[in-house]
């Protein structure tokens, strides 16, 4: 026969019985679990694509830009060039230490000079009376101008329009300024007073900057494009051998990445439950497609069909199958996606980018792996049914269909969370928690099952006849336990995580958050500085000492950090970011260096400063992943680590490390990891000593206090009273991560309830296709005499024990995995949930059994013989 | 052409082998239309199973059409099933999902063969159901099934025809209008005929009756009269 023909009537075969089949119901459910396969993940990816975009957006005005540099000295005009070559925006600030003066005084002011791009990302904000609220504006100051912070105005005695002298030249006094978006970024010359802010072209004219100035000069830079970003950052770490690096939020800020970071992370797990429960449903509904199938093949090969004609058809009625669901899905995700907005629209503040065409992609390689891993194995296995079964029904094959589809099955959620989540630790963690889980559920409701018999035999019999059922259908039931438990676990999971994650994150930034941090306090100020906020009725909180610190050597070495920038490294802290000697990517990037030898530069380079302090207590938030915490007993010479410092360095405990500290050298050994939760707002220290170990090395103190808006003047009389402290605030820090919860607490709650209801309908579709498989045998049932109380009750019983064993083993099974998201993976203190104890296999019995018996009443009301004659 | 010799099929129980056949020798021409009879469970339906090339021998030798199954793979006995067997079982074994008309256009369809509707067509009238073509199996009564799947058997023009006690699930009448339209078909076509049947009147239209008793050749009956329907 020729080849064209042959091929065509292939597709031919394969149309028909697809729509057939489509018509008579049995591809119904697995079209359905496709659907909502796809549906679900393209409208949570749809959404979360954008969210994530817009909360990054956001943080971006953090810096006023996507991308920064900084360096102590003008930047090299390569890089701007390229910059601009490439199609970047570009603005630069210059940040310097200057006196202002009026006619009636003078205040030392932290000044920033402005190109007339700026800011590339957020606002300024101005108004034209001192402590109003302003409005934006999206540029600086122009030329001939000065901006001044609100508590400048009535110390200097200044109005808008006055004079305001800088250095050698004479500005005009054009506006209040109440905000600018990368205020906190800015290092300490940014918090040496209140801000002034000028145009970039009259820096020259005040001739404040000499040789030897602290100045910090940053470079924005701003596309609309991710990708471009990225490569523009690699090119200037490529042309300029690690001398300069352009970071993005993440770095810039060690808080806010962590809240994005944990943003990601529960969004994650969404779409991640997304996919478990739509491979679940695809998994069912293929597994029922094949069984249906077996005869169909077998006539098909009596017919003369080959097995891989038989493969061809199958496969191409699947790729028919995923084609059309992946145009209904996206479609239909679109639409949640829409939905999900709608919704959100009170509370979603962030302007949201347009939607790429990824998700879309997502959703539809979602659909296929999903349709390969889980549905295409047992269909597959159809081709090896024996053609002799036309002759005798028992034959079915079993060289292949028992474990392969298995394999595939896990391989293919394998492949699957390592995508999504693209973390092969978190992926390997997941994969053997969900595999020694699935074992031991199994054996579990393998116990179950096979015990039911002795159960309850002396309670009738519906009681009976239900038993039997179950033990019988033993296999099979542990197949449907399995799927209801998983089903009902993720629903108990996601309903507890809501609750306890989003509750435990909001906790995190209470209302009296501190929003100023008083660094470079001595010894002796501590008291006195107490004794003003006692007097002025502020509620300061303790001191802590602070000394900044390097490390020199690991165990006698030179370290070696991992190549790709960690969040141990990349990362600045608040505290480091503020710290008073400058940052040693800037003293390399000088390149003045009396250390000529380059390699050392780079991983001294590398090996930024870290601001370091001693205890006894563990901080609050921190918890200890390694090894024991000294406490009261503590001896000098230990020191705690953060663990991701600690991976990047791949320091181990008991490693010796030496520190320099105020140029002398100390050693210490490592008594155990910490994690740390930087988006607490609260003193966070990569590094801490025991008591005893550093004390003698000059520390300065700091501290903390929450100033509400109405005693922001309180600053000047601090600044005035001490003088050489070094004042941060970080209001608009704290509000960006607030953002960050708040956008993403609304979401989550929203996506954990669609994954909710697509758990549901799993449910729904798996009792029902579990039903059928009973509708002949309680037809043959009726004919025999059975009547329909006694097969009623009898269903009802048997599926309230199946439900409620799926709800004992969904409870184990939740609280399990609860433990080792909230221990491991967002790193909270987990507890357990009595209730949930009860709830969950309440649930399940009330779920299972109320859906079973809803649909029940189709058994017992078909009649007899119309079921027996369609299942020939 | 059909041949066995020293057919034997075993299969393993709990028990140990079971000997299902034992060397069979068999010869039935082009165009010979041959009943197998015997007791139930005295292997007939397996016979069937193994000349068609529905499976496999433990030893012996089986030709069909001219070429040695033995030697051939499950594929290629698929593709000579395709040009050459058509088969009518006592289930009848349609589609549950495809019409009637689809049912028969099916194997014409699988072969690759043109003008697949109308040959079903013309069938189906030929078996009296022209106006039933698009009812599914389930709203045809077993008669007008097995009818259907006569009408399937012969729409490729297969050489040889397997039948698996075509009449076992009808009663006398409908068995006996069914096997009428077989036997006229058969004619037509002119087709060899391997028909299983306990039926003894069934067994006697036929050129041939080979007796089967617990696996083995318990006899052999010709007809020298032709049958009359
Ligand atoms: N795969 C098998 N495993 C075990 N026993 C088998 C197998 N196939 C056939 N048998 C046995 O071989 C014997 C012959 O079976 P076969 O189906 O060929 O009988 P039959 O003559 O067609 O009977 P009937 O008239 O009842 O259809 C039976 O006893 C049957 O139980
Ligand atoms: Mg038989």
């Amino acid at each position: 026969m020729p080849e064209a023909s042959g091929l065509q009537s292939l597709f031919t075969v394969a149309w028909r019985l697809m729509w057939r089949d489509w018509r008579g119901g049995e591809l119904r459910l697995l079209f359905f679990a496709l659907v909502l396969a796809v549906t679900s993940v393209t409208g949570i990816a749809l959404f979360t694509d954008r969210l994530e975009r817009a909360l990054l957006l956001e943080s971006a005005n953090m810096l006023a830009a996507d991308r920064v540099l900084h360096s102590p000295e003008p930047p090299p005009g390569e890089i701007n060039a390229e910059a601009v070559r490439r199609g970047f925006r570009t603005a630069s600030t210059l940040s310097f230490t200057s006196m202002a003066f009026s006619d009636t005084g003078n205040m030392l002011v932290a000044a920033k000079a402005v190109s007339d791009a700026y800011p590339l990302r957020g606002e300024v904000i101005t108004t034209m009376q001192p402590f109003t609220r302003g409005a934006p504006v999206a540029h600086g100051p122009p030329p001939g101008e000065v901006w001044l912070e609100s508590r400048v105005l009535p110390a200097l005695g200044l109005a808008v329009g006055d004079r305001v002298f800088v250095g050698e030249t004479e500005l005009t006094l054009g506006a209040v300024i109440i905000a600018e978006p990368d205020r906190g970024q800015g290092g300490i010359v940014d918090n040496a007073g209140p801000r002034l802010m000028l145009h970039m072209d009259d820096v020259a004219a005040t001739n404040v900057i000499q040789l030897g100035s602290r100045v910090s000069y940053r470079s924005l830079f701003s596309h609309d494009d991710f990708d471009r970003l990225d490569e523009f950052e690699q090119w200037v770490r490529d042309s300029f051998d690690g001398n300069y690096y352009i970071r993005d939020v993440r770095e810039e800020s060690e808080e806010v990445a962590e809240a994005l970071d944990r943003a990601e992370g529960y969004l994650l797990l969404g779409s991640l439950f997304a996919v478990l429960l739509a491979g679940l449903a695809i998994a069912l509904g293929a597994r029922r497609y094949s069984e249906r199938h077996y005869d169909y093949v077998a006539i098909l090969k009596t017919l003369g069909c080959t097995s891989r004609r038989i493969s061809s058809i199958y496969l191409l009625i699947q790729l028919q199958l995923a084609a059309m669901a992946v145009l209904l899905g996206s479609g239909l995700g679109y639409l949640v996606h829409e939905g999900i907005l709608r919704a959100l629209r009170a509370s979603l503040q962030v302007d949201l980018p347009p939607p790429g065409a990824q998700p879309y992609l997502v959703g539809a390689l979602t659909a296929f792996i999903c349709l390969l891993a889980f549905a295409l194995p047992p269909l597959l296995a159809l081709r090896e049914t024996p053609p002799l079964r036309v002759l005798r029904k028992d034959l079915t094959q079993t060289r292949f269909s028992d474990r392969i589809p298995y394999a595939f099955g896990i391989a293919g959620s394998i492949f699957l969370i390592l995508w999504y989540s693209q973390d092969l630790v978190l992926t390997s963690l997941l994969v053997l928690g969900v595999a020694g889980a699935g074992l031991l559920l199994s054996l579990v409701s393998l116990l179950f099952l096979a015990s039911s018999g002795s159960a309850g035999m002396k309670a009738g019999n519906a009681w009976k006849l239900a038993m039997t059922a179950v033990r019988r259908r033993r296999r099979h039931n542990v197949l449907q336990v399995m799927v209801f438990a998983v089903t009902i676990m993720s629903l108990l999971i996601l309903g507890l995580l809501r609750t306890d994650l989003i509750a435990d994150w909001q906790a995190q930034l209470p209302e009296d958050t501190p929003n100023l941090f008083m660094m470079n306090v001595t010894g002796a100020q501590v008291e006195d500085i107490e004794a003003f906020f006692a007097e002025n009725e502020v509620d300061a909180n303790a001191f802590y000492p602070l000394v900044s610190a390097r490390v020199r050597t690991v165990n006698g070495a030179e370290p070696e950090p991992a190549e790709e920038a960690a969040d141990g490294e990349g990362g600045g802290s608040l505290l480091e970011n503020n710290q008073l000697e400058p940052a040693d990517s800037a003293d390399a990037a000088t390149g003045s260096g009396e250390s000529a030898d380059a390699e050392g530069r780079r991983v001294r380079g590398r090996l930024s400063r870290r601001q370091v302090t001693w205890s006894n207590e563990l901080p609050p938030d921190n918890r200890v992943t390694l090894g024991e915490w000294w406490g009261d007993a503590s001896r000098p010479g230990f020191v705690s680590i953060d663990e991701e410092y600690a991976d990047w360095l791949d320091l181990e405990i008991g490693d010796i490390l030496e520190f320099e500290i105020n140029q002398q050298f100390v050693s210490a050994e490592i008594a155990n990891f910490r994690s740390v939760r930087w988006d607490n707002m609260q003193p966070n220290f990569f590094i801490i000593f025991s008591p005893g170990t550093i004390d003698h090395l000059g520390a300065t103190f700091l501290s903390t206090v929450r100033l509400e808006s109405g005693q922001k003047l309180l600053l000047n009389d601090l600044i005035r009273q001490f003088p050489t402290i070094v004042v941060v605030e970080v209001d608009a820090l704290i509000e960006q991560i607030q953002t960050i919860i708040s956008q993403v607490t609304s979401a989550i709650e929203l996506i954990f309830a669609l994954v909710l209801v697509a758990g549901a309908l799993v449910l729904l579709a798996c009792v029902s296709a579990s039903l059928d498989e009973r509708f002949h045998e309680n037809a043959i049932l009726r004919t025999l005499g059975a009547g329909r109380k006694l097969i009623l009750t009898s269903l009802l019983i048997e599926f309230s024990f199946i439900g409620a064993v799926a709800g004992v083993i969904a409870t184990l099974g939740a609280e399990g995995g609860l433990f080792y998201l909230q221990e491991q993976v967002f790193e909270q203190d987990f507890q357990l949930h009595y209730w949930v104890w009860l709830a969950g296999p309440a649930l399940g019995t009330a779920i299972i059994a109320a859906l079973g018996v809803n649909s029940t009443r189709k058994v017992v009301n078909t009649s007899p013989l119309t079921v027996l004659r369609r299942v020939v | 052409m059909i041949r066995t010799s020293g057919l034997t099929k075993r299969v393993p129980t709990s028990e140990g082998e079971l000997t299902i056949l034992e060397d069979i020798d068999l010869h039935i021409e082009n165009g010979e239309r041959v009943a197998i009879v015997g007791a139930s469970g005295s292997g007939k339906s397996t016979l069937l199973g193994l000349m068609a090339g529905l499976d496999t021998a433990t030893s012996g030798e089986i030709w069909l059409h001219g070429r040695k199954l033995s030697a051939m793979g499950e594929e290629q006995r698929a593709l000579l099933r395709a040009q050459a067997v058509g088969f009518v079982f006592q289930t009848f074994q349609l589609l549950p999902s495809l019409t009637a008309l689809e049912n028969v256009m099916l194997p014409i369809e699988l072969k690759g063969d043109s003008g697949a509707g109308e040959k079903a067509r013309d069938l189906l009238g030929r078996v009296g159901l022209a106006d039933r073509w698009h009812h599914y199996p389930n709203q045809l009564s077993g008669g007008e099934q097995q009818r259907v799947a006569i009408a399937r058997a012969f729409a490729t023009n297969a050489p040889i025809l397997f039948a698996d006690e075509p009449t076992g699930n009808l009663d006398t009448a409908t068995g006996g209008k069914v096997i009428d339209i077989l036997f006229e078909l058969n004619r037509e076509f002119d087709t060899t005929l391997v028909l299983v049947t306990h039926d003894e009147r069934l067994a006697h239209q036929c050129d041939r009756m080979i007796k089967l008793a617990a696996g083995r050749i318990a006899g052999e009956e010709s007809r020298v009269e032709a049958a009359h329907a």
